[in-house]
């Protein structure tokens, strides 16, 4: 059993008496961290602040100078998310800092990736997702992106107020078969329907695969647009990307 | 070098650390607004009546929402 004192970085330390106040998950934390290398501690340091370029940066350096992909996961990336997890659960940060942090993971994790594919896991698939035309709320966007990512998709995010244009343009480009569009506002709604019409005549619905998400948005509203499905939050999404990329597959 | 089965383990574990998350986040967006952080500033992108100008030029705007109604018929 580690003792804190045991845990080099100050800021790790101060984070865990602070901030992790369940016993049996505090005495996990310290153990993890007693045994992480100062570098592995700077990763979660800085992924725990949301620090990118950080993240990117010493991620970089620890895979450069050999140390193994499973360790920086497991000490840095991962060790530096738990505790994010827990601070959030306990509403001491809320979802604006998530969504940094987990920007943050992404950023280490770009450099992982190769890693990833050398031994064989490969994504899953290529998502296009973005808030239609009109629309500027991105939360649920972000925590479906999120989910993904974390899924193991590569997504492209095109951001809030997406024109058809700029969907068809994506998927163009990257070939991706799928396409998720979120809208929060019924005044917006219907431009989901005005992009999957866009996607027919540009012909190009038979490519992809679209599926749509929002507070406003329902399965009926889903289907009578047109789209391939519909999730209701962020776990939906994941489910009904790797279904929809299933019956692509298939066919 | 790491194995196939490994890696996969460590994917699979980012992925229920995010599931727990976007769990909660559903649950917290029930009594606050997703879009306020920490310091109690909005980061949306777009317009609401409880947005106050930030009192440092150049900072976030602040959130004056009280929480205690359902803050989605502020924004705009």
């Amino acid at each position: 059993m580690a003792e804190i004192t045991e845990i080099a970085h100050e800021f790790i330390r101060q984070e865990i008496e602070e901030f992790v106040e369940r016993p049996d998950e505090r005495q996990r934390t310290i153990n993890t961290f007693a045994k992480a290398r100062p570098e592995m501690q700077a990763i979660a340091a800085a992924l725990i602040e949301g620090e990118n370029d950080t993240v990117d940066q010493l991620t970089r350096q620890a895979l450069d100078s050999g140390i193994e992909a499973l360790e920086v996961m497991d000490y840095g990336l991962i060790a530096g998310m738990g505790i994010v997890g827990i601070k959030f659960r306990q509403n001491f940060i809320f979802v604006p800092e998530v969504l940094a942090c987990a920007r943050a993971m992404k950023a280490g994790m770009a450099h992982i990736e190769p890693i990833l594919s050398a031994a064989g896991v490969e994504p899953i698939g290529t998502v296009i997702m973005g808030t239609v035309k009109g629309d500027l709320h991105d939360i649920g966007k972000n925590l479906c992106i999120m989910m993904l990512r974390g899924a193991g998709f590569v997504v492209h995010d095109l951001g809030v107020d997406t024109s058809a244009d700029k969907f068809i343009e994506a998927v163009e480009e990257t070939k991706a078969p799928l396409l998720g569009m979120s809208a929060l506002l019924t005044t917006t709604m219907p431009n989901m329907g005005k992009t999957i019409e866009a996607f027919i005549d540009a012909d190009l619905r038979d490519e992809v695969k679209i599926m749509v998400g929002g507070a406003p948005v329902t399965q009926d509203f889903a289907d009578d647009m047109g789209a391939d499905g519909y999730g209701k939050d962020a776990l939906a999404c994941v489910a009904l990307a790797k279904n929809l990329l299933g019956v692509v597959a298939r066919s | 070098m790491a194995t196939k089965e490994e890696l996969q383990h460590r994917l699979d574990q980012i992925s229920e650390l995010f599931a727990s998350i976007v769990t909660h986040a559903d649950h917290q967006s029930s009594w606050r607004c997703p879009y306020k952080n920490r310091f109690d500033q909005c980061t949306a992108q777009f317009g609401c009546r409880n947005k106050r100008k930030p009192k440092v030029q150049g900072e976030l705007p602040i959130c004056v929402g009280d929480d205690k109604l359902d803050y989605r018929p502020a924004w705009e």
